[in-house]
């Protein structure tokens, strides 16, 4: 029995070893991510706002990364898991360039993403990193080397993409039509809120929950949102039905849905890092050593 | 005494009406749904094959290049260049899925061979369209490897829904079958690593 169980333990050890060495070294705090503190505080932010006005004009993102070690895993599979997690680049563009240093294991890599590998080929990575890289860390001179490399990523890449006001985060089709959703809610409000029954809000909660579910093609999905729904449905049809029957017995002033529109959102806060943009690579780009 | 009970069996019935309807309204909504979720994850893998086939398709345009540019160099290792040209002339007819996977392995065992043998010839290293070619190959084998994992990850999402209760049932109510994973051949899993 007790063999059983050290086995049955034993499988279940095995099982971490077995996955990718791979580990996320954390979430991206601006485009230079320096974990392994190899740039001095006055390097990394000159770095830093170089890359962002490149990227507020050209909206190709460059991320710098430098890592302590690799942990065992291949330079080229760590900048590609990395590059995942993070979608460095615009969706739908794929324009970003990932530069990720391991500094113990003196490995380099220039992961370029789907959308730029025509501009910024592996000879042009490669080259960035045999002229750029090497001969600068070498010596040591690891802000040199990086601001070089980027310099030249820039150049490649320029005027490939023009940035523009429809640059989204990461996002599906339903938050393509977001300004549509503070008009369907005013819709919904007018005519539930008129409305005598209480149990519409309910349906038209339900309804929208199997439509989700049918679209994504989820069961369980589709019944969960069903189920938030309903009662969500309800307690909307309460509140506006309450409010303007309120209304219409004179006690409380016009329900806010009835005024007609107000502004529209605020603009987004400009400067900053704002997190990548849902961008994705393929292995394209090139690695080097040092 | 007899209206009362004829109405309270009738209403027994319609309660039964009822719950019979919704649970075939339920039904059908789950095969519907689950049906499109086969289609979806069943295109998704085609998709993600494309995308190896792209890569692969890449790789049989760089390598005769490579060739033409070495084999002038290494004039006497015939046997390397014509397990080259062997293997790329059966990915050439190669129709399946299948077959086009073991075909692009042949090509890769042929290739490494060639890279292993180049070695021996440093004085190659030194010309620049040998150090281009091989640097834009080891992009393209880098390439494939995330494109056949990200493959093998697609083919790993599908099967587990068309395994999985009740997935499983809808799976074979209409004919969704197990999709197989790409599995490197002994000694192809690591891309040839060239060091120039």
């Amino acid at each position: 029995m007790r063999r059983v169980v050290t086995l049955f333990l034993a499988a279940f050890a095995v099982i971490p070893i077995m996955a990718s060495a791979y580990t996320n070294p954390g979430t991206p705090r601006g485009f230079v991510n320096d974990f392994a503190g190899i740039l001095q505080p006055q390097e990394k932010l000159q770095l830093e706002q170089k890359i962002a006005l490149f990227a507020s004009s050209t909206s190709n993102e460059i991320a710098v990364v430098t890592i302590p070690n690799l942990g065992n895993d291949t330079i080229e599979n760590f900048a590609v898991k990395l590059f995942e997690d993070w979608k460095i680049g615009k969706a739908k563009k794929d324009n970003g360039v990932l530069l990720l240093i391991a500094r113990d294991d003196h490995k380099v890599r220039i992961e370029v993403g789907y959308g730029l590998e025509g501009a910024l080929t592996d000879l042009q990575s490669d080259s960035i990193i045999t002229n750029d890289i090497t001969p600068n860390f070498r010596a040591e001179q690891y802000y040199r080397g990086i601001d070089a490399a980027v310099s030249d990523i820039m150049a490649a890449t320029q005027g490939e993409y023009t940035a523009s006001s429809n640059d989204s985060r990461a996002v599906n089709v339903l938050f393509e039509y977001w300004y549509l959703i503070p008009f369907a809610f005013m819709f919904l409000a007018s005519i539930l809120g008129r409305s005598k029954s209480w149990w519409a809000g309910g349906v038209v909660g339900g309804v929208a929950g199997v439509i989700i579910g049918l679209i994504y093609g989820f069961f369980y999905f589709g019944i969960v949102v069903t189920a938030v729904l309903i009662p969500v449905g309800l307690l909307f049809d309460f509140v506006v039905s309450r409010s303007y029957n309120r209304y219409v017995n004179g006690i409380g002033g016009m329900p806010w849905w009835m005024r007609g529109g107000r502004g529209g959102p605020g603009g987004f806060g400009g400067g900053g890092f704002g997190g990548f943009g849902g961008g994705r690579s393929g292995g394209g780009g090139a690695s080097g050593d040092w | 005494m007899g209206v009362v009970n004829c109405m309270h069996t009738n209403l027994m019935k319609n309660k039964l009406v009822w719950i019979v309807g919704a649970i075939v309204v339920v039904l059908v909504l789950f095969v519907w749904s689950s049906y499109n979720g086969f289609v979806v994850k069943n295109e998704a893998v085609d998709g993600q094959w494309a995308q190896v086939e792209t890569q692969y398709q890449r790789r049989m345009d760089l390598i005769p290049n490579l060739v033409s540019s070495v084999q002038g160099g290494m004039k006497q290792e015939t046997a390397v260049f014509s397990a080259i040209a062997d293997a790329r002339t059966k990915y050439g007819s190669a129709k399946t899925v299948d077959e086009k996977a073991a075909a692009a392995t042949g090509v890769e065992s042929a290739f490494s061979r060639l890279l292993v043998v180049m070695e021996n010839y440093p004085q190659l290293k030194s010309i620049e369209t040998v150090h281009n070619l091989m640097v834009q190959l080891e992009g393209t084998e880098n390439r494939v490897s995330v494109e056949r994992q990200r493959f093998n990850d697609t083919v790993k999402d599908y099967n587990m829904s068309a395994k999985r209760f009740p997935g499983n049932i809808i799976a074979s109510m209409f004919g969704f079958k197990d999709r197989t994973y790409f599995e490197a051949a002994q000694g192809a899993e690591v891309a040839p690593k060239v060091n120039f």
